[in-house]
């Protein structure tokens, strides 16, 4: 639970956290509906990886990204990160875990009317009083954290505007300042870039492999393009009907393995270009 | 299958229209239905026995007031102001208290910002009872238990205007996008951290608007509560009723109005500037 910042300068928020791996076992996600999410996932992921988690809308990788911070509780198996256990975690101890894994959503997912800065605070929650949270201030500490996240997705300048008025991928970036305002150990994030335009998508990846190659973060990323999927992951997870098809080098993975993965021939919308 | 031709003459095969026909004998039906049901309702014996031919009969009778009502006695101005500024009082304080109680109350409403059923539907089963009340009902109460005057008047105002403010703000939030409180619920805060940070900036405008409508309303009904003694205008309005002084009624009621214009137009151009 180490969530102080340890490192060189005492009072800078510059050192980032040890990055923490993920160990999935023989992981089953049913939901209420009856549909199965996950099927029996085995998955290690080690600290410091910059994972693709590839595969077609309804293959299962919502699910497995969501079972990791237990938005999604599993049916049945055994998720692990760092020295934790999610799957048994409740309240409290759930609340301290998913405080320390940042989360980035293919929606933005910003409070609109909010500030930039207010935004980017809520990062800061598990760390906040809740008297504080409810009078609405926050520590100076919580506040240079925020602007130095702020700073590092270059959206420093924007901190008092309303995160409604700002471009997509503006949105997104206040959304990677607001995971990296947790000092996260471990970054998810679902189809970050499937809202936005070509270059910004790029951009926005940039982004997440700073943050995996600068602060060590663990970073798994969903995405449904093959050429963001070889661009920016170290290794990539095939997906298909919750089942783990293809584990590897992303290089390595020809046109016939996302075939596979998908299930049918490659279109041209299965590539973003640039 | 049917064919239309288009205007540089292709042939378009336009799939069938899903059970129009029965769609359309249905419609008919359940207006017929409509039809039969309000006439039975105003049938003799059976519905409440609305009978037209009365209006012909006594027309007269509410034509004389109409008459009355059409010159305002103006010399009773002085004697109208301190009820009108009382019910003003009473519909401002009300709506102050009753917003300051409806915020947290709209957010436990809400399935998004308070996931445990239970609370939830408890809550919703007492603002159900206390919206079925008529707050005429709860000044007749309250005056009874605590006397005549603008404090029953302002505490039925203040049970109408959570009811009212609860249920249209819980809707506005169920019908708002989930996105940012999982964002928030994902960043580890509690509920109450997630629905102060999140939820409430994004609420707040459709909440004013609420608030504001509320106090238009709370000024109109603050003139009816006066009718069992819980202040304002409305006991002024019981006496020169019981008098027959419809040129001084008719000045109380374009008082309301004027009252009801101004607030209206107030809240308009505060509206603009919050969205």
């Amino acid at each position: 639970m180490s969530v102080t910042s340890r490192g060189a300068g005492a009072g800078t928020v510059r050192s980032a956290p040890a990055p923490w791996d993920i160990r999935m076992r023989d992981v089953l996600v049913r939901y209420p509906n009856g549909v199965v999410g996950l099927n029996g996932v085995d998955l290690d992921i080690e600290a410091g990886q910059m994972v693709a988690v590839v595969g077609l809308s309804g293959s299962g990788k919502s699910s497995l990204i969501r079972t990791v911070n237990g938005l999604v509780p599993v049916t049945s198996g055994t998720v692990e990160v760092g020295a934790q256990r999610v799957d048994t975690a409740r309240g409290r101890e759930l609340r301290a875990l998913r405080g320390q894994i940042g989360m980035i959503f293919q929606s933005f997912n910003l409070a609109g009317r909010a500030t930039v800065l207010s935004n980017v605070l809520v990062g800061r929650l598990t760390h906040a009083a809740t008297w504080r949270t409810l009078l609405g201030t926050y520590t100076e500490q919580d506040k240079a954290i925020a602007f130095e996240a702020l700073d590092r997705v270059g959206i420093l300048d924007k901190a008092y505007q309303r995160a409604s008025h700002l471009s997509g991928g503006q949105q997104q970036r206040v959304a990677i300042a607001r995971a990296l305002a947790q000092t996260p150990h471990l970054v998810l994030a679902d189809e970050p870039v499937a809202s936005l335009d070509p270059p910004t998508a790029h951009e926005v990846m940039g982004d997440l492999r700073r943050i995996n190659q600068e602060l060590g973060i663990t970073v798994v990323v969903n995405l449904h393009l093959l050429d963001l999927a070889r661009e920016y992951g170290t290794r990539m997870i095939g997906l298909r009907a919750g089942t783990v098809v293809y584990d590897g080098p992303p290089a390595q993975a020809s046109d016939a393995v996302f075939e596979e993965i998908y299930g049918r021939p490659l279109r041209s919308g299965d590539v973003l270009g640039s | 299958m049917s064919q239309v031709v288009t205007a540089d003459g292709r042939v378009l095969t336009v799939p069938p229209r899903p059970r129009g026909r029965h769609r359309t004998v249905l419609a008919w039906v359940a207006v017929l239905a409509v039809l039969a049901v309000t006439a039975l309702t105003m049938a003799p014996r059976v519905g409440i026995d609305a009978d037209l031919s009365a209006v012909a009969g006594h027309w007269r009778n509410g034509a004389s007031k109409i008459v009355a009502l059409l010159a305002p006695d103006w010399a009773f101005f002085p004697r109208t102001v301190e009820p009108l500024v009382q019910t003003l009082q009473m519909a401002v304080i009300a709506t102050a208290i009753g917003a300051v109680v409806s915020l947290p109350l709209s957010l436990w409403a809400a399935r998004p910002t308070n996931p445990d059923r239970w609370s939830r539907g408890a809550l919703r089963v007492l603002l159900n009872i206390v919206r079925a009340v008529p707050e005429l009902l709860y000044a007749a109460v309250l005056v009874a238990m605590v006397g005549v005057g603008a404090l029953p008047g302002i505490i039925a105002l203040v049970l109408f205007d959570v009811g009212i403010i609860v249920k249209l703000v819980s809707e506005q939030i169920e019908a708002a996008d989930t996105g940012p409180l999982e964002a928030a619920t994902a960043a580890g805060g509690t509920q109450l951290q997630v629905n102060r940070s999140v939820a409430v900036p994004d609420v707040l405008p459709g909440f004013l608007n609420q608030t504001l409508y509320v106090l238009e309303l709370n000024v109109r009904a603050s003139a009816v509560l006066g009718l069992v003694g819980a202040g304002g205008l409305g006991l002024l309005i019981d006496a020169v009723r019981s008098f027959y002084r419809y040129d001084q009624l008719s000045l109380i009621i374009l008082e309301i109005l004027v009252v009801v214009v101004v607030i209206d137009s107030a809240s308009a151009a505060i509206r603009r500037r919050l969205v």
